[in-house]
């Protein structure tokens, strides 16, 4: 998929009839109450191979994840439950790059993790991964298209081109004339669509949500939901998510369980 | 919008703190500044001092006086070109209390040959030749003592007991801004025929030389001494600029002590800007998480952090320095320049101070960055993500 599939994608949506967000949610309820799965199936854009994962506190060794192995194929939309401490989030870290295992091997979009440096895992973030948090984590100081902007400053785009894709992301998550808002100005679901603008910006090959509703009241978790499930199968974007909210994972076309740093 | 938005839009978050740290700096920059400008107006005539002038003096004081018959074995010297002399009188207006002027008897002939930089018309020169009682003022000093050319003025000594009546047939004028425009001279015959001051008949307070080749200076030194070795008055000949340095020397000390005042306040404001980027960096660490985690490196969040701090630091420096130039140059300056002429003749902060402050500005700007900078660029992405605002 190229940087450009998200504006292609665009332009053919405003060509057919009905481009909003809310239509593809309302597709994928159609195709079997969230579980229609998406064009998965495809090669692993994510392969992980014996992966563990401790921590060192004091003079304890806890054991997050242990001997881990997982396969995501590109343009799946997964689901990852399990109960506090299981070890979503590191495994989420560890498939986007911010983490290492401390053993096995982490193949993500062609790329093997373990081998890279702290500076190669940055760019390689840069070009891959899109990053949803809970709490939207936006820049208090910037608004909401410079915020979007951010990652793209990262790239060798003019200034001008840089503009039209931030304006074609905020289009696609439906926030076109709140460009100039800074994130004080913006409700809650705005911010963490503004934040799903910032994620897709550079057209990355995974989308990786940790608990993308958790901060949301359920309007907005659905809005924000139905978003993810129109990125995943309209653009084609891999999506991980991590929630604790069944009603979210239900949204997923795969839906998985950790539990004491083993999948079930 | 560039990288530098980010720095740029940061400094403001905390508007309170930004400002006030941007104030304290621009304090500091002037006191820093002040300090300086006290010291290299104390020292601007030490600084400024003629290369090619010796000053003589007796060797175990200057308040002790030397027969006037050695200025002849001073001229005799080859490589001296001109000498003359001055006795110090130490006068004060018997009318009203004005803060200190220099007061010396000299040679008439030949003292504004050597001690060039005192510009006196030639007209007026003349005149003071032919006058006993001549006396020529700097033109502050006649400012201050109200007196013009033609009139007459009566001073009285800590030295010489009485009034002592003087004509003022001059007015010299600076051709440098460190010569002392507070200075009175009168001629040394005429003081030397009054009884009153009997005891110092025939004795003169310092002379001063002007050599042929200013590299010789050290040797000429040497040689005039040797001269008097013998004699019951021994000399001391050093540069001019030694000279006026041991004037300075009663107040090295308060000199040191402003030195070592500079360096504290510079690590004062070094301390303040360090804290202020800390509590910046420490608020904003889960933010630097999430900029590493979109693809921002390590050298990224230096750049911010340092990139912000050299931000305040130079807009507290240039406000520093602009107040400087207004509070100093513009208000205080030509104050103190009226009212402590003899010592501060020219009370202006020269610009290479103002460079020096700014540049320290700077330094201290990146030097305060540093530590929190290179904390925050060795966070783990993950640690960072973790910590709550």
């Amino acid at each position: 998929m190229t940087t450009g599939s998200i504006e292609a994608g665009e332009a053919k949506e405003a060509k057919s009839e009905g481009g909003a967000a809310s239509k593809a949610g309302a597709a994928a309820k159609e195709k079997g109450d969230g579980k229609g799965k998406a064009d998965a199936g495809g090669p692993s854009i994510v392969t992980l191979r014996k992966i563990s994962r401790s921590f060192q506190r004091g003079r304890e060794t806890i054991q997050v994840l242990d001997g881990l192995d997982l396969e995501v194929p590109a343009g799946s939309f997964e689901a990852l439950m399990g109960p506090s401490g299981s070890g979503k989030s590191t495994l989420l870290n560890i498939i986007a790059g911010l983490d290492r295992p401390t053993t096995g091997d982490a193949e993500v979009a062609g790329s093997n993790l373990s081998r890279m440096s702290d500076g190669e895992l940055a760019k390689w973030r840069s070009q891959n991964i899109g990053f949803i948090f809970q709490s939207f984590n936006l820049i208090p100081v910037l608004t909401a298209a410079q915020n979007v902007e951010l990652p793209l400053l990262l790239t060798h785009l003019s200034s001008d081109e840089r503009k039209k894709r931030v304006a074609t992301a905020l289009r696609v998550v439906g926030l076109e004339d709140r460009m100039e808002h800074y994130p004080r100005q913006l409700s809650g679901g705005q911010e963490q669509r503004v934040a799903i603008a910032r994620a897709i910006v550079n057209d990355p090959k995974i989308i990786v949500a940790d608990e993308p509703t958790g901060d949301l009241d359920r309007k907005s978790a659905d809005d924000v939901l139905t978003l993810m499930e129109r990125l995943n199968k309209e653009f084609h974007k891999t999506i991980f998510m991590v929630t604790h909210d069944p009603a979210a994972a239900e949204r997923a076309s795969v839906q998985r369980r950790l539990d004491k740093g083993a999948l079930q | 919008m560039n990288l530098a938005t980010y720095a740029r839009r940061n400094m403001f978050r905390r508007r309170w703190r930004t400002i006030l740290t941007i104030v304290v700096i621009a304090l500091t920059v002037v006191i820093f500044s002040a300090i300086r400008t006290v010291v290299v107006a104390w020292s601007a005539g030490a600084d400024e001092a003629a290369q090619d002038r010796l000053a003589t003096r007796h060797k175990v004081s200057i308040t002790m006086q030397l027969p006037k018959r050695y200025i002849d074995d001073v001229r005799a010297i080859p490589g001296i070109k001109a000498a003359s002399w001055a006795v110090w009188f130490g006068g004060k207006d018997p009318k009203k209390r004005i803060p200190f002027f220099a007061t010396f008897a000299a040679d008439q002939h030949t003292w504004f040959d050597v001690i060039d930089e005192m510009k006196v018309p030639a007209a007026q020169l003349a005149e003071w030749k032919t006058t006993a009682n001549g006396a020529i003022l700097g033109d502050v000093l006649a400012k201050t003592l109200e007196v013009k050319v033609g009139d007459r003025l009566v001073i009285t000594s800590d030295i010489y007991p009485g009034d002592w009546e003087f004509k003022v047939v001059g007015i010299y004028e600076a051709t440098r801004k460190s010569v002392d425009r507070n200075t009175m001279v009168f001629r040394w015959d005429f003081f030397n025929n009054d009884p009153r001051a009997s005891f110092s008949r025939e004795q003169i307070g310092w002379m001063m030389s002007r050599v042929s080749d200013p590299r010789k200076g050290a040797e000429l030194s040497r040689q005039i001494d040797k001269i008097f070795d013998e004699r019951d008055d021994q000399t001391m000949t050093m540069s001019e600029r030694a000279f006026q340095l041991s004037f300075l020397g009663a107040f090295s000390a308060i000199l040191k002590a402003f030195d070592w005042i500079s360096v504290g306040i510079l690590l004062i404001m070094a301390l303040i800007l360090a804290n202020s980027i800390a509590m910046n960096v420490r608020e904003r660490t889960h933010e630097y998480g999430v900029l590493r985690a979109v693809g921002f490196s390590a050298g990224h969040v230096r750049g911010f952090i340092l990139g912000e701090s050299v931000l305040i630091a130079a807009l507290g420096g240039v406000i520093g320095v602009a107040l400087t130039v207004v509070l100093i140059n513009g208000l205080l300056g030509p104050v103190i320049e009226e009212s402590m002429a003899a010592f501060f003749p020219y009370f202006r902060t020269p610009p290479s101070v103002l460079l020096m402050a700014l540049g320290l500005a700077l330094a201290l700007g990146v030097a305060a960055a540093v530590l929190p900078a290179r904390r925050a660029s060795r966070l783990k992405v993950t640690d960072a993500l973790r910590r709550l605002d």
